[in-house]
């Protein structure tokens, strides 16, 4: 284990829920079920978004959609809370050598890269497609990718159990 | 049904899914389950939100166009549900939590199918018919995937009986 490693899970085993997430019997199922809400948020309206991206239901403007996605972002900001407080229980299940979890972080700093390149290179055409029109190439890629990239997240984030050091 | 547990227990595919060191098996089941949640939950959460009066502009119907994804989902997790349950009928059947989440997902599909019948075909539409018992049913169908979701969690932490072959 490295440094790095051994920094975070001091770090992480410090916070200052660690003690409750450990001593609670229902915290932890309690932050799995928060998880596993935000999860349907995220992924559920993300995922109506890229497949319009893609080419899926074109009566619908990919603008419109969009209204959407600040739940998305709520999903999103429960889940990191949540995930928190499990880092902050057991860090050494996580960060000690999981494979399931290592290759999950890689796959979220990918969708985090990928959602940046969509903002900052496509947002602007994008918005403006009404129903019926075709997103750009370069778009129905990125929402392809970030398809792929949430289920390979999920996958990863459930397998994590299996593949505790 | 204890009878009924042990038989069942002692099938291939239950001995399979429980014991088979495959990450397809067990583990496997367990994302499919996670994946068809997130497509299931997320798209009819959308369409409740929308009928609660969120992302005004969207028109509601256009939206419903993305129940094939919704219903896929529902497959997937109707299809990994029942093989999680083969895998460990005494676990899930004798934990009155069991249920609790049949009965909430059974709302929850009720409220989304009334949704889909209320909600105006005409896509120039906005509104919907009698507002506000479509919003409550809206409210409700999302209030009982979260104590689904609440539920099926909470199996893994509550049973009292894991099998009922093998451990006497």
């Amino acid at each position: 284990m490295d440094d790095l490693a051994r920094a975070l899970i001091a770090w992480f085993g410090d916070l200052p829920m660690s003690d409750f997430m450990i001593a609670s019997r229902r915290a932890w199922p309690i932050a799995e079920s928060f998880h596993f809400v935000g999860l349907c948020l995220l992924v559920g309206i993300v995922g109506l978004f890229d497949l319009r991206l893609m080419g899926f239901v074109k009566s619908i403007s990919p603008a419109a959609l969009h209204r959407l996605i600040p739940f998305a972002i709520l999903g999103f900001l429960i889940n990191v809370a949540s995930g928190i407080t499990f880092l902050s229980a057991t860090p050494d299940q996580y960060l000690g050598g999981n494979a399931a979890f290592e290759l999950k972080m890689a796959f979220m700093a990918a969708a985090g890269l990928n959602v940046g390149i969509f903002y900052t290179t496509q947002f602007r055409t994008v918005r403006t497609l009404g129903p019926g029109d075709d997103a750009p190439l370069a778009a129905r890629i990125i929402g392809g990718a970030s398809l792929v990239l949430w289920i390979s997240i999920m996958t990863c984030g459930r397998l994590i159990t299996f593949y505790r050091p | 049904m204890t009878g009924f547990f042990i038989w069942l227990e002692e099938t291939s595919i239950s001995v399979w899914v429980r014991e088979s060191p495959s990450m397809l098996a067990f583990p496997g089941i367990l994302v499919l389950h996670t994946v068809g949640m997130a497509f299931l939950v997320g798209t009819s959460m959308a369409i409740s939100l929308r009928t609660l009066g969120v992302a005004a502009g969207l028109p509601p119907r256009t939206l419903l166009k993305f129940t094939p994804v919704m219903w896929l989902g529902f497959a997937v997790n109707a299809f990994s549900g029942t093989a999680l349950l083969v895998a460990y009928p005494t676990k899930a059947l004798t934990n009155p939590v069991f249920y609790v989440k049949l009965f909430l997902i059974a709302i929850a599909l009720a409220g989304l199918r009334y949704l889909i019948r209320n909600i105006p075909g005409d896509p120039g539409l906005q509104a919907v018919a009698r507002p506000s018992r479509t919003r409550a049913v809206a409210g409700l169908s999302i209030v009982c995937w979260i104590g689904a979701i609440t539920a099926g969690r909470f199996l893994a932490y509550t049973y009292t009986r894991l099998l009922s072959t093998g451990y006497f």
